[in-house]
């Protein structure tokens, strides 16, 4: 009993104090398999990025990975989440900050089909049918409030479009990079809702690091941020040869699919006037508001606790 | 009675008691992120303040229990009654009932999904397929053993097959089964959560939302909750194999 | 008198498949026959196949050569352990043969009710096996085979596992209700003095493969107390049981 309580306490004393420092190299953790919504860290591994300015990053994660945490946690210096995961972990008392921002429009949306004739999400809700989602993503939230679920089934999503395709009266969220070209490819008609047409917009795929980490490492932090958007700069010129690197680490998607994906994505990522990557108060205020709206969050934070844009000199 | 009763629980929720004191004394001390572990008074206030849909939840998760115990017992008698008529039988069959042990409910959540739709029937179906194998180990190694001299007597009387097994293989089975069932009712519990992680409702989708909104005091909350549903059958079990028991089984009169 | 025939076997022959994979001869060509009413007792070494002989007339078993004839009507068996349904009190275990014959319950509660009390239990109707001391449990057993008013009661070893005091008790209870009811009891023992002091006839086995050393009526009064047991007769028949189960025992297989 006395040891199980002292291997208790150990291992809340290494959670406590937040793991080891970041030793000289660098670790991101991904929430998904490597894909085009990656292309940019990729391309920046590629042409030596990191290696010019001194750093060595170590890709870590996957789907599942529970990225909020690690990074809380300090086990890894970067993770990749969402710019909402960011204000809910930060109103439960975690200190990320996003430092860059992949999409400035998000990717979300929702997916039916195309010969139900439905001309807006109004009409998609009302004509009612299953709405396959995760349960508790803010986005879904924000549309059950906008526009109410009553006329709907609600299930869990599971990541497959296998319902999709086997019931014509299904709805399902999707990334527009993902599920749309794996339907269309398998002759489905899909019709696409992206969710930031209905006023929910938060950044997405961000890179997000801990407090500490921005505030002890400044310069490094900014000298990676300067890496990966010269990466992200390379891959929207050309996103050919680092979607044939990440290709072998994901064998569920061919050639054509990262070719596609990657064309879908890039209206998304150009920021109008803007470095790639950069974010602005103004959208996070918005974001941080809409989620305490939602009951999501019990405060909104200053819009600068959330991000910075760190710049090197 | 209710003395005895109370001197019975009184142990467990002194230790239940001090570790969550002891808990939330190490967790403020530490300073440990909610996002990874939450204080206990946290969870307590998770639990209450979002009680109403818990408790809704709770009460679509333990519909579901129950109706997936009621499948798996009954179906694991009858598989079990089956087997043990016939040598050839349980050859042939019993190992593929192993099958029900194995299979991880996680991987066949989908199918179950696939093939009963979204919803409840998925659900009961998964906390079925999970529970389902020890009511057919156990009531089967019942009804291998009886007395093979009391088998004799009722040969004796000339009974028929069904009056043995009604009058004397079941009753004797009876003990295992119980046994059967207290495993099998934790097991329904965890089956209709997985169940419902793909075919929705109940506590399962709860614990999604709460995690995917970074809310593990909500997490803890809803587990706390399915622990209490998986601690009343427990008890409901046990309340059972005592009436039932009481007068001629060691496990019952040896107290 | 012009009594029948309750049971008989001619040249019975039984063998087993042992453990090892070998046959083992239990019985070899055993004849034995007993008048309706008469009473009895088998006795023999352990292990030499008295068991097998008493399943056999039961009809629980059938011989590989050789015939059994048994009366026609249902036998009952007490063993050596009361063998009661342990979640029936002690009304419900001894109805339980009638029950099985598909009597009605109003009938089948009067008549377990007469039995109980026959063997003294009245007071223990609806208490469980487990409550009960080994004698109690070896009444009901005994109830239990009476309520059906057998021709036969075939016992074995019954009362083995109890102490002398309730052995000696039962010995006597037996044979009362052997006289009141008339039937034809057939009692398997290792105990010469049990084997002498309750039947009319001892029939001595010998080892496996067994077959019949001594077929001996007993010179002793049909009255039996407790008394007898102390007088130079009954030394006299334990002698002449006593040296043929020697013999039985060391003969050649």
């Amino acid at each position: 009993m006395r040891r199980t309580a002292l291997a208790v306490l150990a291992t809340l004393g290494l959670l406590a104090c937040g793991g080891p420092d970041p030793e000289p190299g660098l670790s991101l953790a991904l929430n998904w398999k490597p894909e085009p919504e990656f292309g940019g860290l990729f391309e920046a591994e590629r042409i030596g990025a990191f290696a010019a300015r001194g750093l060595s990053v170590e890709r870590t994660g996957g789907p599942g990975a529970p990225v909020v945490q690690m990074v809380t946690a300090r086990q890894v210096s970067f993770g990749i989440a969402s710019a909402d995961e960011v204000v809910l972990a930060r109103d439960r008392g975690s200190d990320i900050v996003a430092i860059f921002a992949t999409y400035q429009t998000c990717p979300q949306g929702l997916m039916t089909h195309a010969a139900r004739g439905l001309a807006s999400l109004d009409a998609l809700f009302a004509a009612g049918g299953t709405l396959a989602v995760e349960p508790g993503l803010p986005y879904v939230k924000f549309l059950e409030q906008r526009y109410g679920f009553g006329a709907l089934q609600v299930v869990p999503y599971s990541y497959s479009i296998g319902p999709f395709l086997n019931d014509p009266l299904l709805t399902q969220q999707v990334f527009v990079t993902a599920e749309p070209i794996a339907a269309r490819r398998a002759q489905a008609d899909p019709q696409v809702f992206l969710v930031a047409d209905s006023g929910y917009n938060p950044y997405t795929a961000v890179v997000i690091t801990h407090g500490e980490t921005l505030r002890s490492d400044t310069a490094r932090v900014a000298r990676f941020v300067a890496a990966l958007r010269e990466g992200w700069q390379g891959y929207l010129a050309d996103p050919g040869p680092a979607n044939a690197l990440m290709g072998p680490l994901n064998p569920e998607m061919d050639a054509e699919a990262f070719r596609l994906a990657a064309a879908a994505q890039q209206p998304l990522i150009e920021a109008a006037g803007g470095a790639v990557g950069s974010m602005s108060a103004e959208r996070w205020a918005e974001l941080a508001r809409q989620l305490k709206e939602l009951g999501l969050v019990k405060q909104a934070q200053p819009a600068d606790t959330y991000f910075t844009n760190p710049t090197s000199e | 009675m209710l003395r005895r009763a109370l001197a019975q629980s009184a142990p467990p929720l002194v230790t239940f008691a001090a570790a969550v004191v002891l808990a939330e004394l190490v967790i403020r001390a530490l300073d440990v992120s909610p996002l990874i572990l939450p204080r206990p008074s946290a969870v307590f206030a998770a639990a209450t303040s979002e009680a109403g849909p818990l408790l809704s939840a709770l009460g679509a998760t333990a519909r579901a229990v129950l109706a997936g115990l009621l499948l798996s017992s009954t179906l694991g008698v009858a598989a079990a009654v089956a087997l043990a008529s016939s040598p050839w039988l349980k050859r042939a069959f019993y190992p593929y009932a192993i099958f029900f042990q194995i299979v991880p409910i996680v991987a066949i959540a989908p199918l179950l999904v696939i093939w009963f739709g979204y919803g409840p029937r998925a659900v009961v179906a998964a906390a079925a397929v999970v529970s389902v194998f020890p009511v057919i180990a156990n009531t089967l190694a019942g009804l291998l053993s009886v007395d093979p001299a009391l088998a004799d007597l009722f040969r004796l009387h000339g009974a028929s097959r069904f009056a043995t097994l009604w009058k004397l293989r079941l009753p004797w089975a009876l003990p295992y089964l119980l046994t059967g069932l207290r495993i099998a009712a934790g097991l329904a519990v965890i089956g209709a959560i997985v169940g419902e992680f793909v075919g929705g409702g109940g506590l399962g989708v709860v614990v999604l939302g709460a995690m995917r909104q970074q809310r593990t005091d909500l997490v803890f909350a809803a587990i706390g909750y399915a622990s209490l549903l998986g601690l009343a059958l427990f008890g409901a079990v046990g309340l059972a194999s005592r009436l039932a028991l009481r007068h001629w089984h060691a496990s019952e009169t040896n107290r | 008198m012009g009594r029948g025939v309750a049971f008989a076997l001619e040249g019975v022959h039984r063998s087993y498949r042992s453990e090892s994979g070998g046959e083992v001869a239990a019985l070899a060509g055993i004849d034995l026959a007993a008048l309706e009413s008469s009473f009895v007792a088998l006795l023999g070494p352990s292990g030499c196949g008295k068991s097998t002989l008493l399943r056999l007339v039961a009809g629980l078993d059938r011989p590989e050569r050789g015939v059994v004839r048994s009366g026609g009507a249902r036998p009952a068996m007490v063993f050596q352990d009361a063998h009661l349904l342990p979640w029936r009190d002690v009304l419900a275990n001894v109805e339980l043969p009638l029950e099985l014959l598909g009597q009605p319950a109003p009938a089948r509660h009067a008549r377990a009710e007469a039995a109980i009390a026959q063997v003294g239990l009245a007071d223990a109707a609806h208490r469980y096996p487990a409550e009960l001391s080994g004698g109690m449990r070896m009444r009901a057993s005994l109830a239990r085979a009476l309520v059906t008013e057998p021709r036969l009661l075939l016992l074995d070893e019954p009362f083995a596992a109890l102490d002398e005091l309730t052995r000696m008790a039962l010995d006597d209870e037996l044979r009362r209700l052997w006289r009141e009811a008339g039937l034809t009891v057939l009692f398997v023992t290792h105990s010469i003095a049990e084997a002498a002091y309750l039947a009319e006839r001892v029939v001595v086995l010998s080892r496996r493969p067994a077959h019949v050393v001594l077929d001996h009526t007993l010179a002793l009064p049909a009255e039996r107390s407790a008394a007898l047991r102390a007088e130079p007769a009954f030394a006299r028949e334990l002698g002449v049981l006593q040296e043929a189960l020697r013999h039985g025992a060391a003969l050649p297989c």
